[in-house]
């Protein structure tokens, strides 16, 4: 493809952000709650067509990698890493109900840029999306359902607790 | 490797770093009162805390920045339009 072509895809979806993300903050005031579930729920059905042919596997940290693998093949710009705190012995680990567990710090993300745009702020029902995404990923590669639960959301980076019910 | 450090000088002792960090980086020296780095292996550079510090005491070196394709210029320019 040439630059000129890349380039003008990427302006694009930055301009489908941006929209995105004035949409949902149009939204929000009016639906309440059920924002959150519409743009979870169109991210679980972007993370289950994208993961359609994706390999299936139990492991965690591999399904994560075919995660990763599934968004860059997509020109996702949704970058993230395991994340193990200093003093925790696995980067897996198990809750009470008997969950895996694992934090994940999102760096390079494409709602946070388009968030910050605006000045709208995070947390909100487009920062679910990514949550349905993983949901709807991880369901089709791990056939288990997911949760992803924003810990933290900061300026640079934002760290989530991934947790795969058993 | 990540670097973060607190100016001495500027620390104000507020505690906002504390507060707002999700790793658990800093602790409270009560003797000086003021913020320390406790672990900075534990930090995701998030610069929170950076953004918080009123006194910007709070720098970080060698860390990821993200990405912003906002600050493309011909990119800006399309936008003002909107703005």
């Amino acid at each position: 493809m040439a630059d000129a072509e890349i380039i003008k895809k990427r302006r694009t979806l930055q301009e489908t952000m941006n929209f995105l993300a004035a949409l949902s903050a149009g939204i929000e005031p009016i639906l309440g709650r059920g924002a959150n579930s519409m743009t979870m729920s169109a991210g679980r059905n972007l993370g289950r067509k994208f993961s359609a042919h994706a390999k299936t596997t139990d492991d965690l940290l591999e399904a994560l990698n075919e995660v990763k693998r599934v968004l860059i093949e997509n020109n996702c710009l949704w970058g993230f890493e395991p994340f193990k705190p200093a003093g925790q012995a696995e980067l897996v680990t198990i809750n009470a109900q008997g969950s895996r567990q694992i934090l994940l710090v999102f760096r390079d993300c494409m709602i946070r840029q388009a968030l910050f745009r605006f000045g709208h702020p995070q947390m909100g029902s487009l920062c679910n999306m990514m949550y349905g995404f993983f949901a709807g990923s991880l369901e089709t590669i791990m056939t288990k359902k997911a949760t992803l639960e924003i810990k933290h959301a900061g300026e640079n980076a934002c760290l989530k607790l991934l947790t795969i019910e058993s | 490797m990540l670097e973060m450090t607190i100016h001495d000088k500027s620390c104000r002792g507020c505690r906002f770093c504390l507060d707002v960090c999700p790793t658990d980086c800093f602790v409270f020296n009560e003797e000086t009162q003021k913020a320390m780095v406790a672990k900075v292996d534990n930090c995701i550079a998030c610069l929170s805390c950076t953004s918080i510090c009123p006194a910007a005491a709070i720098t970080h070196r060698n860390h990821h920045v993200v990405a912003n394709f906002y600050r493309n210029i011909n990119f800006s320019r399309r936008m003002e339009k909107f703005l």
